[in-house]
């Protein structure tokens, strides 16, 4: 189990370590400063000891020597054997004011990025998220249509939507120098005298233009179409 | 799999045919079962008396009325029987108005007042069909049902004109004959439909119906009746027991004097017989006064019957077709 | 599909001396939830009425389905009403109502509506005067759903339903959407349930139709901007809806696109449905309908009719 130590570690597998680390987070393990710093570790981990050495002092039950994708019963994503339907379900906060296919975007996206979603899976099928959330079917295409766009899915006829890249298409120097900037941003705003809801409202804010900017103009050009989604 | 999302079956492709009229069969059974179980009950009911006070009676003219002028026949038949024939015969006015008012009215007054109609006339089927099915079926079952029951009331009083007791071309006797009795039910439900569409609440809509229909009964009764056929003019005293008199009057010296009733025949006869035992007939008669009778004779009975049945069903026809011709074009 | 599934010109409908709908001229496309929307007394069952049949126009005229008259047989084929306090036979079982509706219709899937009845628990044989609220509005749903129409117009549906009776009820309305393509228009005079739901709004204020479009291109064509109260008034640049100001700042929700050019010291926020609706029932005057835009700055185009 040992002697592989020295080998390099890919993106995937420093994706699914930092998934693990959220996991731990979310249980209580690893408070904010100290998941901030492995992910950033995670991230520029080199070998597979870089990455062992992460969970040293986190319980694991028989950690495997490249951790696995969360698995398994109880609480942990994925919940049970996989079967057939879509790995998730989707939510809905209606009191968020974030436009509805824009939530369940960000919601593939934040499945994705955590694991309870990999390439192959399907999305679930346009009826059942109308079922369940007692939404317009239009609203499910213009999310799923986006997801297409962002090359994130890929739909199949008659069959449904399906997962067909990750996440992550940044790479890892641009990642650690996006950070880089970022907490240098936040520096400066500090000594503006921002405090940090402010900061998050001024971020949200240009965040928000941002994605109106992009998201309008390639929403404007195109046609909701139901092609793409296989319906039973 | 929740029922949210059962798979559905496409539709099979629908031709233009309106959707067939025999379904209104079972529409109207099941939407008015009660109101038919109702009017089965009351001529159910009804029809069982006079079933059995009817073979009481054809057993009682029997045994005593062979001949029917005979003293036997006075106490044991008419004496005893009269009564009750009489109260039937008053009791039985009052059917043909209950029917049509509920039955009738809440045709059309329960589907506005509950708002079903809403439900109804969006459907397939089309509203003034669906209205006209409905009308004609319940029509029918209603004057089938009368037509019935007065065949067995004719029975039940044919021992009482067979004794002379009674008429057939009486005030009373007369709508309850075999072609009238139905007619007027017909008749009855056809005002209880296009009231129950107009004022579209059930109550007033029943209250409208018996209002006029008691007084349409009236009117045909006391004045409408008579004219049927130019009525028959004679000075014979005599006339044969089986003719409706109308109206009678005397004259003196071909003038008109006075009517059969009244102060004025009352003064006369007081004068000119004071203590005369006999008919007033008699006593002006024998001072010279001629008597004049206008009148039907029994023989028109049935010419009669079927003149008041048919301008009744074509009435009942008008105000039917006025109601479709409402729901047609009634704005919600 | 591009057939108009509701089309109507100058309609108006008048009771007694009280016009209850006005000039009310819409295309109303197939494939949508459309949600039309205002307050009480503003004409919607009105409207409703007119389309399907049950009520005679005073003035113009409608049709549904691509060019069928209002009323007419082949309009009733394809629409199922279902009106507002879910109207049925209150003597008769859930069963007898299934099969009447059978046996008034051309159509009719009887296997989806006893299927559907036992999913949702509802006892055939109870009478439909013993159901509860959401159990009558799911059974008028079922008979509406298995008539297969093509458009589904619903009259104020979940007035009288508790939260997850709307929730069960809107769900199988939408998803008969997703499945079949079936149209659906609905009112309401609450617009915030609608507002995940629809992809076209009609908005009807004092019989009038003061907003007509599909829900994306009106929250795509209009801003709300924010600024000094001082320069509100002077705004020329695009034709202000509803102008709401205290004494330094003010908001203009006006008819802009997202990429048109915000003034200095103003900032520019998108609208969610409900405050767009808001605005419009605030100032009778302007429209938004298909067509050129209107608002309270005069401009030299009306809007067309």
């Amino acid at each position: 189990m040992y002697s592989d130590q020295h080998l390099r570690v890919s993106d995937a597998e420093r994706e699914a370590v930092s998934g693990r680390l959220a996991e731990h987070f979310a249980a209580g393990r690893l408070d904010q400063a100290e998941f901030d710093d492995r992910v950033g570790r995670a991230m520029t981990a080199k070998t597979r000891a870089d990455l062992r050495g992460l969970f040293a002092d986190l319980s694991e039950t028989g950690a495997p020597a490249v951790p696995e994708l969360p698995r398994g019963g109880g609480s942990t994503p994925g919940g049970g054997p996989r079967g057939p339907g879509s790995p998730i379900e989707f939510r809905l906060d209606t009191a968020s004011g974030v436009p509805t296919y824009l939530q369940l975007v960000h919601q593939v996206e934040h499945a994705l990025r955590l694991g309870y979603l990999k390439p192959g899976d399907q999305l679930p099928k346009v009826r059942d998220v109308v079922a369940s959330l007692a939404i317009n079917p239009n609203t499910v295409l213009k999310a799923y249509k986006e997801l297409e766009t962002k090359g994130l899915t890929a739909g199949r006829p008659g069959q449904g939507t399906f997962i067909q890249a990750g996440l992550s298409q940044v790479a890892l120097p641009e990642l650690a120098g996006l950070r880089k900037a970022l907490l240098g941003w936040l520096t400066t705003a500090g000594a503006a005298g921002l405090d940090e809801d402010g900061m998050v409202a001024l971020f949200t804010s240009a965040l928000r233009d941002f994605h109106e900017r992009r998201g309008g103009s390639r929403t404007r050009g195109g046609a909701a179409s139901a092609e793409t989604e296989g319906v039973a | 799999m929740t029922a949210l999302t059962m798979p559905t079956r496409p539709r099979h492709d629908a031709s233009l045919r309106p959707v067939p009229w025999r379904r209104m069969a079972w529409v109207t059974w099941r939407q008015h079962r009660a109101a038919l179980a109702g009017l089965a009950a009351l001529l159910g009911a009804l029809a069982v008396y006079l079933w059995l006070t009817g073979l009481q009676l054809h057993q009682s003219y029997a045994t005593y009325c062979h001949p029917a002028s005979s003293l036997a026949c006075a106490i044991n038949f008419t004496g005893r029987y009269g009564i009750t024939g009489n109260l039937v015969s008053i009791f039985l006015q009052a059917v043909p108005a209950l029917i049509g008012a509920f039955v009738g009215a809440p045709v059309l007054a329960r589907e506005m007042e509950t708002g079903t109609f809403r439900y109804a006339w969006t459907q397939g089927f089309g509203r003034w069909r669906w209205a006209l099915a409905k009308l004609v079926l319940l029509a029918v079952a209603v004057a089938a049902a009368a037509g019935a029951f007065s065949v067995l009331y004719s029975w039940f009083n044919q021992p009482f004109f067979a004794a002379g007791y009674a008429i057939p071309f009486s005030t009373r006797l007369f709508d309850l004959g075999e072609v009238a009795f139905p007619a007027w039910t017909l008749a009855a439900f056809a005002i209880g439909v296009l009231a129950g569409m107009l004022i579209r609440r059930v109550v007033p809509a029943i209250a409208a119906t018996l209002a006029v229909y008691a007084g349409l009964a009236s009117a045909t009764a006391l004045w409408l009746r008579q004219h049927y056929m130019t009525p028959l003019l004679t000075t014979k005293l005599n006339l044969p027991s089986s003719a409706w008199i109308v109206s009678q009057w005397y004259t003196k010296g071909g003038q008109f004097a006075f009517g059969a009733r009244g102060s004025g025949i009352v003064n006369a006869v007081s004068r000119l017989c004071p203590s005369y035992n006999g008919s007033p007939a008699q006593c002006l008669t024998q001072h010279g006064y001629t008597q004049w009778s206008s009148y039907q004779p029994g023989s028109r009975f049935w010419p009669f019957q079927w003149i008041e049945g048919g301008w009744l069903l074509a009435l009942s026809v008008l105000l039917i077709a006025a109601t479709v011709w409402l729901v047609r074009r009634r704005a919600a | 599909m591009n057939m108009n599934v509701i089309e109507a010109s100058g309609l108006g409908k008048r009771y007694g001396s009280t016009w209850a709908l006005r000039e009310c001229s819409l295309a109303v496309p197939a494939g949508h939830v459309a949600a039309l929307v205002g307050p009480n007394g503003a004409g919607k069952t009105t409207l409703l009425n007119l389309a399907v049949g049950l009520a005679e126009p005073t003035a113009g005229r409608v049709t549904v389905l691509g060019g069928r008259p209002a009323g007419s047989p082949a309009a009733l084929d394809g629409i199922a009403f279902v009106a507002q306090d879910t109207p049925l036979y209150k003597n008769l079982s859930g069963g007898d109502m299934l099969h009447l509706t059978a046996n008034l219709n051309r159509g009719f899937d009887q296997p989806y509506a006893r299927a559907r009845l036992a999913e949702l628990g509802i006892p055939p044989k109870r009478k439909a005067g013993k159901l509860s609220g959401g159990q009558q509005a799911q059974l008028a749903l079922t008979l509406a759903l298995a008539r297969r129409p093509r458009l589904l117009v619903l009259d104020e549906p979940m007035a009288m339903l508790d939260p997850l009776a709307r929730h069960d009820f809107m769900a199988s309305v939408l998803t008969a959407a997703a499945e079949d393509g079936v149209s659906v228009v609905l009112s309401s005079h609450v617009l915030a349930e609608l507002e995940r739901v629809a992809d076209y709004l009609i908005l009807l204020s004092r019989g009038r139709v003061q907003v007509a479009g599909d829900v994306e291109d009106l929250l795509a064509t209009h801003r709300m901007l924010t600024g000094p109260a001082a320069e509100a008034d002077r705004y020329t640049g695009r034709p202000v809806v509803h102008a709401r100001r205290a004494e330094v700042q003010a908001h203009l929700l006006v008819r802009a696109a997202a990429d048109d050019p915000v003034p200095p010291r103003w900032e520019a926020h998108p609208v969610g449905l409900e405050e767009l609706a808001m605005a419009y029932l605030r100032e009778p005057d302007a429209a938004a309908l298909p067509g050129p835009a209107r608002g309270r700055n005069p401009e030299p185009t009306e809007a067309t009719r």
